[in-house]
């Protein structure tokens, strides 16, 4: 799950001084997007763009070419493209545009959950090789903060984490979970845990033509 | 054009799997039907080969679960309490580790294991996994909330660098590949290359990036603010820009009279009527000109006085197809028919001789479904509660909020009425808090304490009679049923002041109040209409531009701009239903191509009905309707909110009106 | 054989003390202290590892500074910023110093300290810090490479034995006992019952264990560590104590250290005393424990 935000209003600004073309995505629509911001933003600097594309999904390449095709003039009168929309939009943007200054008007930040699915209470990061069997289905790699497996580094508070006291001490909620289904020798097992990077480095997602 | 296949999960090693399976005796399987991938039916792999790999041991499974998107927690923990798994221990799951992870805590008790792991999208020494966009395409992004695709030509160093480099190459790529994986492209390379094409000079100043940037809690409250706006009120629905300010405030007022009117035969649900004039007949405003036989009918009645011109077919604004009108000239006098008169001795006059007047006067169901309100306040069911519908939840209208502010104590006359029919104990009138205008008005009014108002949070579609039921009274209008299932009869404001004025004033339902907003418009507003106004009249009067091409750049659909029809033929007009017309520029970048479905289950997050739209474009698309019945869409209430939100601008809902349209046959035999 | 290695074997009542590297070049200043008040008093001293997540001199460097001034060092090791290269590295290197105590940490988080943007690493844990100085010892690496020379150390590592719940803790611990821990450091101890019901979840692993003692300096700290830090429970006695005047303070504290020690004597093998800058006082801790 991406999110974005506006990144500081000085900078963005300062976009406007090349006569951009501006991309707008409301993409992912009910999530998390300064749509208004952003109009607000637009409308103050209204005359000072060749126009603008106020468009949804503009990950989605196929789109992203039609809707291009379709202000290609406007586009190519302006000095660059100024994209509002999360990380994924603007390289899509740029790679249609290679010619042109593509500049992104906001920082995307991401939120648990899976890409693009709904924000979720759980976190996965795609390690590659999942510890959930051990743990009781908490997630140490996400739910501690330092993404410890093989146990609490015993820095938690009354159950709260050391670096966010507002977070629950992932591996004492781990030890809970597993005492409820009587696991909990689990954690005793003579199994010292590391994790291999490799999987996520090594990993080649399928790509299909 | 390429697409990767996100498929987040396959099984884990064997000797892994048959690890976890010594250790246990019985073991009941739930596997996830994947996401972000080619849409097909066929079954997942990663069960059989399970099975395959598990030879002998497979005796230990006592049961296999599919769901769709099983980290959809709150329709998957409606699944799960339907499961018939009470005896079972140990559960298996095949999925991403979220979907794992939701099991085990919806199971607590229940030992939850994964068979699988989860597949990494992609990875390097910075980001530990990049993130696509919720299209299938090949660029990723780390959500390093510090972008830097600004400095870089568009291409991220975070995530296209192996070792996620900032400030230039690392000397190590050898003809243009990264040393890390010689089939990748060197990303400083690229950059380079793009920048230079472009004029521009590799980024000199020094970066460092702030990994601290983003804090845990904030991400946190980010979370849990769009979960709970997702689940507020009920689940699915949308927050589309509303709009509103563009209307709300304007005072309703008369739309000049037309010069002809275009009166449809069909105005409500059930068989049209038949003509009680002839082309050249006299009639005066007010005069009933159409009847209807069936059980479920309304009459219908002369918006203007004149002269009739003929009876044609025109192209109906609902039904989109051609349908009898009767086309009546204005003779500017507006002379009223003897008809138009208030009941006199409202308090002795009995319940029947009202239904009979509601029936007589036209009245049907002002929210755009147009059913006969008599018939709907005859209920076969005991009823307690009558809702009174102010929600109005479609961006850009104002009309019910008008009315609301503007004819509160009709309403609350009309209100009257209707309990007296009903004989309902409770009575609420539901409003959503961006009108606060009319909340105030109503709770400002001297109403008895059995009617309260209702602030509802605004989300569309609050407004859909079962959203409304289910929020203020907390009733499940059954599947495939009707709020009286539930004892409710819900009314909208609207059809409440068509009550009102058809008893006090006795005028049938010949006006209404519409909103005309939108794009491109030198008149906005609100306004009190005749039925029959065609919409040529209407662009004249709102639209700013080249009439010529006003279809060509504009499109005009009547109600608003999620469940409203989209309007093609001109000469069509304002019928009973009309909510408004909402017009709106024909962006440039409208894509009507349709694509795909990349199973994204965005469609199965937005409905407030709890479907799987997916599948109707599914089947739809093979024309296998039976298969479709089989996902409920006879429950479908066309809120239209999958097709808003549709990554593959796919027309869902005409899927699903074709579907339903074979169930309707289906039952009819 | 370490020195705080042949200490606990000899079944004697260890000691060791702690020292932290400054921030900046100038450890003069530091290395004074632990030759005053540290040296010939106790058996070990440990050098914190960018303690607090506060970026400052190494604790390599110091606990080779000390080797030199035979003070025996206990390097401490935490994960939060080196990766399995560094971390394996840095103990071959510290074995080339001479170094032979070590102590492994997870260690605290980079946001707690004076770098919050910095990344944060946990490549490995204490867990597996432990089994890397294991297979090191055994001659090789993490990864399985042959090495040529292997190291020899006497392997550290911490628990919290006044943490609620006590038992995820005492599992961590024989993790770590199995990972190669030889011998333990604990957090602070003030509640002796406690740290009584921790010693008897604990009997049957046969490590030394030297209890954490760090300096009381004032009441308000007392009640600052109940609120903030993990695993440490002042019971309230010791706060009304510590609320003497200010220039009765040092005196005070000194006598509760003391006396802690004498109750927690026949429990464990020995103490740990961190005096957070009262190094000074460390010497009469000692005498006042009658050690």
């Amino acid at each position: 799950m991406l999110i974005t935000k506006l990144k500081d209003r000085e900078e963005i600004i300062s976009f406007f001084d090349l006569r951009p073309f501006v991309f707008k995505c409301f993409g992912c629509k009910e999530v998390y997007f300064p749509e208004e911001e952003v109009d607000r933003l637009i409308e103050d600097n209204r005359n000072k763009i060749t126009g603008i594309a106020r468009v949804d999904y503009l990950c989605r390449e196929e789109f992203s070419k039609v809707y291009i095709e379709k202000v290609s003039l406007e586009i190519e009168r302006s000095g660059g493209v100024v994209v509002f929309s999360c990380g994924v939009g603007v390289q899509v943007i740029a790679k249609l545009l290679e010619e042109k200054k593509v500049l992104a008007g906001c920082d995307t930040y991401y939120l648990n959950g899976f890409q693009g699915l709904s924000v979720q209470d759980f976190n996965c990061q795609q390690c590659g090789e999942c510890y959930l069997n051990y743990t009781g289905g908490i997630c140490p790699i996400t739910a501690c903060s330092k993404g410890l497996l093989n146990g609490p580094c015993g820095g938690a508070k009354n159950g709260k984490c050391e670096v966010n006291p507002e977070m629950d001490c992932g591996w004492e909620l781990i030890y809970k979970r597993l005492k409820k289904i009587g696991k909990e020798e689990i954690l005793k097992k003579k199994k010292v845990l590391v994790r291999d990077y490799r999987r996520i480095i090594t990993e080649k997602p399928v790509v299909k033509e | 054009m390429s697409e990767i296949d996100y498929t987040k999960y396959r099984l884990k090693p064997e000797s892994e799997i048959r690890e976890t399976f010594k250790e246990v005796s019985s073991i009941f399987i739930i596997s996830c039907k994947k996401c972000y991938k080619e849409f097909e039916i066929e079954a997942e792999p990663e069960y059989d080969k399970l099975l395959e790999l598990l030879g002998e041991e497979r005796s230990k499974i006592s049961g296999c679960a599919e769901f769709d998107f099983l980290c959809n927690s709150y329709l998957t923990k409606k699944k799960l309490t339907d499961l018939d798994i009470s005896n079972v221990e140990t559960i298996g799951v095949i999925s991403c580790g979220i979907g794992v992870q939701f099991v085990a805590q919806e199971l607590e008790g229940k030992r939850v294991l994964t068979l699988c792991d989860s597949v990494p999208q992609s990875g390097n020494a910075t980001s530990v996994t990049g993130y696509h966009g919720i299209s299938l395409g090949l660029e990723k992004c780390a959500g390093c909330g510090q972008c830097y695709l600004n400095i870089t030509g568009g291409i991220c160093p975070v995530i296209d660098c192996a070792k996620g480099l900032l400030n230039g190459p690392c000397g190590g790529a050898k003809n243009g590949k990264c040393e890390v994986d010689p089939q990748v492209d060197c990303a400083w390379e690229k950059i380079y290359l793009r920048l230079k094409g472009q004029g521009r000079n590799l980024p000199g100043e020094v970066k460092l990036r702030d990994y601290g940037k983003f804090k845990v809690d904030e991400r946190n409250r980010i979370s849990l603010f769009t979960q709970t706006r997702r689940m507020q009120n009920f689940y699915g629905g949308l927050y589309p820009l509303e709009r509103k300010e563009e209307t709300e405030n304007l005072s309703i007022e008369a739309f000049p009279e037309p010069e002809h009117v275009v009166v449809f035969l069909s105005q409500h649900t059930g068989s049209p009527a038949h003509s009680l004039v002839k082309p050249g007949s006299m009639v005066k405003m007010g005069q009933k000109i159409g009847e209807s036989s069936g059980l479920i009918s309304a009459s219908i009645h002369a918006s203007i006085s004149g002269k009739v011109l003929s009876i044609e077919e025109r192209i109906h604004p609902s039904l989109l197809k051609p349908s009898l009108a009767i086309i009546i000239e204005n003779d500017g006098l507006n002379s009223v028919d003897s008809s138009v008169e208030p009941v006199s001795d409202l308090e002795n006059v009995s319940k029947e001789s009202l239904l009979e007047l509601l029936k007589e006067k036209g009245i049907v169901g002002l929210g755009g479904a147009m059913f006969p309100t008599h018939v709907k306040l005859c209920p076969p069911k005991p009823v307690d509660t009558l809702v009174v519908n102010g929600c109005e939840c479609e961006p850009y209208l104002s009309a019910d909020n008008r009315v609301m502010i503007e004819h509160p104590d009709s309403i609350l006359k009309g209100i009257k009425i209707v309990q007296k029919i009903l004989e309902a104990k409770n009575i609420i009138i539901g409003v959503e808090e961006n009108k606060s205008g009319a909340i105030g008005k109503l709770k400002g009014l001297d109403s008895s304490p059995d009617v309260t108002v209702a602030s509802l949070k605004t989300k569309y579609p609050q407004g859909a009679e079962k959203m409304l039921v289910k929020k203020l009274l907390d009733r499940q209008v059954p599947e495939g049923g009707l709020p009286l299932d539930v004892g409710v009869v819900v009314l909208n404001v609207s059809t409440i002041l068509a009550i009102y004025q058809a008893i006090y004033e006795g005028l049938p339902l010949i006006q209404r109040v519409i909103t005309i907003s939108g794009e491109g418009l030198k008149r906005k507003g609100n306004f009190l209409i005749r039925i029959g106004t065609p919409i040529e009249d209407i662009i004249d009067l709102c639209f700013d531009g080249n009439r010529e091409k006003f279809l060509e750049e504009y499109q005009i659909k009547m109600g608003g701009p999620m469940m409203g029809i989209l309007q093609e033929d001109l000469n069509s007009a304002v019928i009973k239903g009309t909510t408004g017309f909402t017009i709106l520029r024909k962006y440039p970048v409208e894509v009507s191509e349709e694509r795909e479905c990349i199973k994204c289950g965005r469609c199965v997050e937005v409905c407030p009905m709890e479907l799987y739209p997916l599948y109707y474009a599914y089947y739809g698309k093979k024309e296998m309707w039976e298969e479709a019945l089989k996902y409920n869409v006879e429950n479908c209430i066309e809120c239209g909110c999958c097709d808003y939100i549709c990554s593959s601008k796919i027309n869902l809902l005409s899927f699903i009106k074709k579907a339903k349209r074979y169930a309707y046959n289906k039952a009819k035999g | 054989m370490t020195r705080l290695k042949e200490a606990l074997e000899s079944k004697k009542f260890v000691v060791t003390g702690e020292i932290g590297p400054p921030k900046g070049v100038n450890v003069e200043s530091c290395l004074e202290e632990a030759e005053k008040y540290l040296k010939g008093k106790v058996a070990a001293v440990n050098v914190t590892d960018i303690q607090s997540a506060v970026m400052r001199v190494g604790s390599l460097a110091i606990s080779k500074k000390l080797l030199e001034m035979d003070i025996e060092p206990v390097f401490q090791m935490t994960c939060r910023d080196r990766n399995r290269l560094a971390l394996e590295s840095d103990l071959l290197s510290a074995y080339v110093l001479g170094i032979r105590n070590v102590l492994a940490l997870t260690g605290d988080y980079v946001t707690l300290g004076d770098h919050p943007q910095s990344k944060p690493v946990f490549d490995l844990d204490s867990v597996s810090l432990l089994k890397a100085m294991k297979d090191l010892e055994s001659g090789k690496d993490l990864a399985g490479n042959e090495l040529d020379g292997a190291p020899s150390f006497f392997k550290g590592a911490v628990v919290t034995p006044c943490a609620d719940p006590l038992e995820p803790q005492v599992m961590k611990m024989e993790k770590k006992i199995f990972a190669g821990a030889e011998f333990f450091q604990t957090q602070a101890v003030y509640d002796i019952g406690l740290f009584e019901k921790f010693i008897k979840e604990v009997s049957h692993l046969k490590v030394p264990i030297l209890a954490g003692i760090v300096l009381l300096k004032s009441a308000g700290m007392a009640k600052f560590m109940n609120e903030n830090v993990s695993g440490v429970f002042v019971p309230d006695e010791l706060i009304k104590e510590m609320s003497v005047p200010k220039e009765d303070r040092r005196k005070k504290s000194v006598e509760i250290a003391a006396r802690l020690i004498k109750q927690m004597k026949d429990m464990c093998q020995g103490v740990h005393l961190m005096p957070l800058g009262w190094d000074k006082e460390v010497p009469n801790v000692i005498e006042s424990a009658g050690l």
